[in-house]
């Protein structure tokens, strides 16, 4: 009987140790210790042992019926805290709530990855008016008059302020250049400084052509810069923008305040520069002009120019952020349509 | 522009091996930029000549033939043909399978492939001119003529383009990229450039010298406008084709041949650069001037435009009147006629800027007027009369020069630079060999001469004209002969003297972040034009507001003085697809006054940055989206860092609500508003369904705090609990009353007394609301019984009650 016992024992912890439900151990307790449970049984059986026997007998079932009792009221326990807090249908796939989703406009995104670029090196960030002359517009950045280069500005011009000298004649401005000379005019030099904005041209619109748009412009000048220097600074900027080293090129271009000046490329990053559609099948793509800062331009910032030179670069940014998006109409920008302007996290 | 790689060989030997992907990126890097270089021989891929055998009808079509055609190397195949001018013998263009053609000249070239036509096998094609692009050079009388090349000296079999000479290759340049080269504009001068480049010996032209002593009667009357003007007088000449070579040139390059005289004058311009033109002389009476035109003066243009000119156009003019708009086209009357025999060739130069005017003035830019308006040198006036003479020459034997004048009152000073070495060195950030700088300047014309400490240059005229006049347009032309990408790029090095500080820009910054990203809202850029309605409904008049003199459109000519008007038409926009939402702009007005300005010389008008919002959302709970644009606006300056700004009701705005509006005030004066958007301005706006309140903020006024300045507090020790109670009050009591009733004077465990929510309607009598407020309750020293908390609450209703009236609510 002993023997019996320690098996029933055994057997009995072993089902209750791999017993899955409450539904099941209630089971394996009828089987156990119910009515007609092993246990049970063997209890109904110690009145037939030797009378010696029996208290010793009697203790070890009972011992056995209270071992095996609190094991399952531990089990018991046990499976409550282990089952889950929600019916078992629950879908885990059910979408989570967005948090909130507003932003800002992708061009003003570019604008502040530019500044925290131009920063880091040492630049300040300044801004101009809107409205100048054109004195600072084009006569200080070494636009001779009547020159086709102011024409093809295609300047708006502001009513009753469209004749005159070029101090009374007012317009929006066409592109950020004067405003270096605003800086310059009001600071010491050396200068390091950025001067990001919203300029405006009468033009036809279409996808690629816009009225008003933003450009950012960076100057650096300095004693015995050499213009080779700006090339370091062009490459700054576009391994902030597109987050890798881009290959860059500078060619001969030509602009008023600009001596010598230049057309800057990027290698096409569609093609990598083997030749694609959007690269014109040349590898390069037309990023900025730059160039030393032409010596009337310093002149007419108070500087003279035998001592002072520089770097300038100028660029689109509307341009930059379609080519980092895949945008492929500068309209959109100004568009003011929500379901546009949310896509840029 | 479109130059031919022959025509550029005339004048400078290029290496037979040169690479011409090089060539172009060479260009391109040093000088303009190349925008293609294309075959022209590759058009005419399996494009060949063949020889008509026979021709026979065709057995199910009256107007189609069966030609008999040899291909080459006594290979006869069968074409189906329907040319009108089909004969044996002829040689004909043959378009064998796989040749691109346009069909009838017309859509995009398609492949020729093997065919039946009505049932009989054709080999590929027997082309029309315009089916292989050669129209302007083989002219058809009718549409059903195919080309005829019998005149050609090519056996039957051989590549069309290798019997029309058409082995050549055409660069595409970049317009733009030359606007301040007037020498870059015909072949010359790009030839001219790759010899300095390569460092190859560049043609020279002959100087032409007539051999008649006869003067030809020219008068300048305005020397500022014409510097010179050559005048040749040509006797023994007739209408006829040019050679097919010169017509083939100046159709490679984009124009059309018309006939030999006019030829000449686009060959010219085409190698040099330099416009000429030429008049019949029987019809130029007694001499030749060059004038301002009389107000009104008619002239009618050769291509037929009727003008009416004014005082600032310049003409060139006969005995009788005007016979020529100068330097833009000549006239219809008294150019080259079908039976012309002698000419009047002008070579003259015009100044570029009333060139410029001129053509803009009747739209009628013109290959001429494009060359003259970059400023095209006096002296290259020699260039093109030495080759129009030669051609004329060539192309008429029995032709004599029988009167010729040369007028120059105006000539050109060539500019004088000089250049320190020591300084260029400095500004290369190289030393380039001083050997290497005097041989490129000297193939691009330069004459330089070694000082002790430099050079002194004298630039050659083509460059004199406004292209190069200080040392650092020599730098330039030194560096980008040398070779832009044979300079290392350097490193920029610094001195630092302190940290970049700058409060202004970064609150802008902040603000813009605080509301992206705190708030919800979406950023929007708007023009700075804003549409009249708008204007109307936002605005109470439009004085002060400044306007454009060309508008983009009619309605849209003020520039803004509020960032509203722009912001509803915004709203109108995403009505229609979304039902809330919140959205923000940063960005300057304009205002028609001040005019001062910080800078040299300068007035402007009042310019400042605003920042501007919408909150928008259903008209059913305006009070929510009140408190939602008071809660932005309101705790901006927590975040922000800025001076705390505060609300008040000083001066509605013209657009707000009658009684939804604030103004914000900073020390005293008023830097924005809040408010939410009338009925009447809505619907002028053509807002239709949803509800906005507007803000409208100074950013110019806001000021950032130097640093952070919110102090800490310790943790309270002992809890603080939260007591809600709820009274009625009379509707017209205000929050800030009850605020102020529980926080002066208050009791020391009273910590603060927040607003949870406001309720008239049902069960609550009419004039009142219900008020629930919620008390913070806390002891410093020990925690508070629940008998304690409420004995302090019961005060502060009691407080409320005396003010305000107010009654605990009775369900």
């Amino acid at each position: 009987m002993k023997e019996k016992l320690e098996a029933l024992l055994k057997e009995g912890s072993a089902r209750i140790e791999a017993v899955g439900s409450e539904a099941e151990l209630q089971e394996v307790k009828v089987a156990l210790l119910g009515k007609q449970g092993s246990i049970t049984d063997l209890l109904k059986e110690i009145p037939k042992l030797d009378v010696s026997l029996r208290p010793e007998m009697g203790k070890a079932v009972n011992n056995a019926k209270n071992l095996l009792s609190e094991m399952i009221d531990g089990k018991r326990e046990a499976l409550k805290l282990k089952a889950s807090a929600i019916p078992a249908d629950f879908d885990c796939t059910i979408p989570g709530f967005e948090p909130m989703s507003g932003g800002l406009h992708p061009i003003t995104q570019m604008c502040y990855d530019l500044n925290d670029a131009f920063r880091s090196m040492g630049f300040e960030v300044f801004g101009g008016p809107e409205i100048t002359s054109e004195y600072y517009a084009f006569d200080n950045l070494n636009f001779p008059p009547n020159h086709p280069a102011r024409e093809s500005m295609d300047t708006y011009w502001l009513e009753g302020h469209d004749s005159g000298e070029a101090n009374d004649k007012l317009c929006l401005r066409p592109h950020l250049t004067g405003d270096s000379v605003r800086y310059m005019q009001t600071h010491k030099p050396p200068y390091r400084f950025v001067y990001p904005g919203r300029v405006y041209r009468n033009e036809t619109t279409d996808a690629r052509h816009e009225r008003a748009f933003f450009q950012y412009e960076a100057l650096i000048v300095d004693k015995d810069f050499t213009y080779t220097a700006g090339k370091v600074m062009i490459k700054s900027i576009l391994q902030k923008v597109f987050g890798r080293d881009v290959p860059v090129r500078m060619r001969a271009g030509f602009f008023p305040f600009v001596e010598p000046g230049f057309e800057i490329d990027m290698g096409c990053l569609v093609c990598g520069g083997k030749g694609c559609s959007v690269c014109k099948h040349v590898g390069w793509i037309e990023i900025m002009p730059g160039g030393t800062p032409h010596p009337n331009v310093l002149r007419a910032a108070g500087l003279d120019p035998d001592e002072y030179t520089g770097f300038y670069v100028n660029i689109g940014l509307d341009r930059l952020v379609m080519m980092r998006y895949g945008v492929d109409d500068v309209r959109l920008f100004h568009s003011t349509d929500l379901r546009f302007l949310k896509q840029f996290h | 522009m479109k130059l031919s790689l022959n025509w550029i060989k005339d004048y400078v030997q290029l290496p037979e091996d040169m690479d011409l992907t090089r060539l172009a990126y060479d260009l391109t890097m040093s000088t303009v930029e190349v925008e293609g270089a294309e075959s022209l021989a590759e058009q005419f891929d399996k494009i060949i000549v063949g020889e008509i055998k026979e021709v026979l009808p065709h057995p199910n079509a009256d107007k189609l033939r069966i030609c008999k055609v040899d291909i080459g190397e006594g290979e006869i195949k069968d074409i189906v043909c329907g040319g009108s001018n089909l004969e044996v013998g002829m040689k004909v263009v043959v378009a064998c399978p796989g040749a691109m053609v346009r069909w009838h000249g017309e859509g995009e070239p398609v492949e020729i492939k093997n065919a039946k036509l009505r049932g009989v096998a054709s080999f590929g094609m027997i082309c029309a001119a315009v089916e292989v692009g050669l129209a302007d050079l083989f002219p058809a009388k009718d549409d059903h003529e195919i080309m005829d090349v019998t005149a050609f000296d090519a056996p039957a079999g051989t590549p069309l383009a290798k019997a029309l000479d058409l082995d050549d290759i055409i660069l595409e340049i970049d317009n733009k990229s030359m606007t301040n080269r007037p020498d870059l504009w015909g072949h010359y001068g790009i030839a001219r450039e790759l010899a300095a480049l390569y460092d190859l010996p560049l043609a020279k032209f002959e100087s032409f010298k007539p051999e008649t002593d006869e003067k030809f009667d020219v008068r300048i009357i305005d020397t500022d406008r014409c510097p010179r003007y050559i005048g040749t007088r040509i006797e023994g000449l007739s209408v006829k084709p040019s050679p097919f070579e010169m017509q083939s040139r100046i159709w490679r390059v984009g124009m059309r041949p018309i006939n030999a005289l006019v030829d000449i004058t686009n060959y010219v311009m085409l190698a040099t650069g330099q416009p000429t033109h030429v008049f019949d002389s029987n019809h130029i009476i007694d001499h030749i001037e060059v004038r301002r035109a009389n107000e009104g003066e008619k002239l009618q243009l050769l291509n037929d435009k009727e003008l009416s000119l004014s005082t600032d156009d310049l003409v060139i003019a006969d005995a009788e009147g005007a016979v020529a708009l100068a330097g833009v086209m000549g006239g219809a009357k008294d150019s080259v006629l079908p039976d012309t025999e002698s000419v009047i060739l002008e070579v003259a130069n015009f100044e570029s800027r009333g060139v410029r005017r001129t053509a803009l003035r009747y739209d009628n830019r013109t290959e001429s007027s494009s060359r003259y308006e970059k400023a095209v040198d006096p002296e290259r006036c020699d260039q093109a009369l030495s080759l129009a003479m030669k051609l004329f020459a060539e192309l008429y034997p029995e032709m004599k020069v029988t009167a010729f004048v040369d007028q120059y009152p105006n000539k050109l000073e060539k500019k004088e630079i000089d250049v320190d070495f020591d300084w260029l060195d400095r500004r290369l950030g190289k030393r380039i060999p001083q050997e290497i700088v005097a041989r490129k300047l000297g193939a691009m014309g330069f004459e330089v001469s070694f000082t002790d400490t430099g050079m002194h240059i004298v630039v050659p005229t083509w460059r004199s004209t406004g292209d190069v006049s200080i040392k650092a347009d020599i730098m330039e032309e030194v560096a980008r002969m040398y070779g832009y990408e044979n300079f290392e790029a350097t490193t920029i090095t610094t001195s630092f003297d302190g940290a970049i500080n700058q409060l202004e820009v970064d609150l802008v910054r902040r603000v813009k972040e605080y509301l992206a990203f705190r708030c919800n809202m979406q950023e929007i850029f708007t023009y700075p034009w804003m549409t009249d309605e708008f204007v109307h409904a936002i605005c109470e008049s439009t004085d002060g507001i400044l306007a454009l003199a060309t508008p983009p459109a009619p309605n849209e000519k003020y520039i803004r003085s509020t960032l509203l008007p722009n912001i509803c038409k915004a709203i109108v926009k995403n009505e229609r697809n979304f039902d809330e939402f919140d959205i923000f702009e940063e960005a300057q007005i304009f205002l028609d006054s001040d005019y001062t300005s910080e800078y040299k010389g300068e007035k402007l008008p009042a310019q400042r940055k605003h920042l501007g919002c919408a909150f928008v959302g259903s008209p059913d709970n305006i009070s929510e989206l009140f408190r939602r644009a008071k809660g932005v606006i309101g705790t901006m300056p927590v975040y922000t860092h800025m001076e705390t700004f505060t609300f008040e009701k000083a001066e509605k705005p013209y657009w707000a609500d009658e009684t939804v509006w604030l103004n914000i005030m900073l020390n005293g004066k008023k830097i924005g508003d809040l408010a939410l958007l009338s009925k009447k301005a809505a619907l002028a706006c053509g807002i239709k369904v949803l509800s906005a309140v507007l803000v409208e903020l100074d950013m110019d006024a806001l000021v950032p705090l130097k640093s952070r300045t919110n102090r800490f507090t310790h943790v309270p020790e002992f809890p603080r609990n939260e007591y809600d109670i709820s009274f009625l009050v009379d509707s017209m009591v205000k929050w800030d009353d009850i605020y102020n009733t529980v926080m002066e004077k208050k009791n020391e465990l009273v910590h603060d007394v927040k607003f949870v929510d406001e309720y008239k309607g049902k069960q609550i009598p009419t004039g009142k609301k219900s008020v629930t407020i919620r008390l913070v309750i806390g002891s410093n020293e020990k925690t508070l019984t629940g008998e304690e908390i409420e004995k302090v609450a019961n005060g502060v209703l009691k407080r409320l009650s005396k003010s305000t009236g107010a009654e605990i609510r009775t369900v």
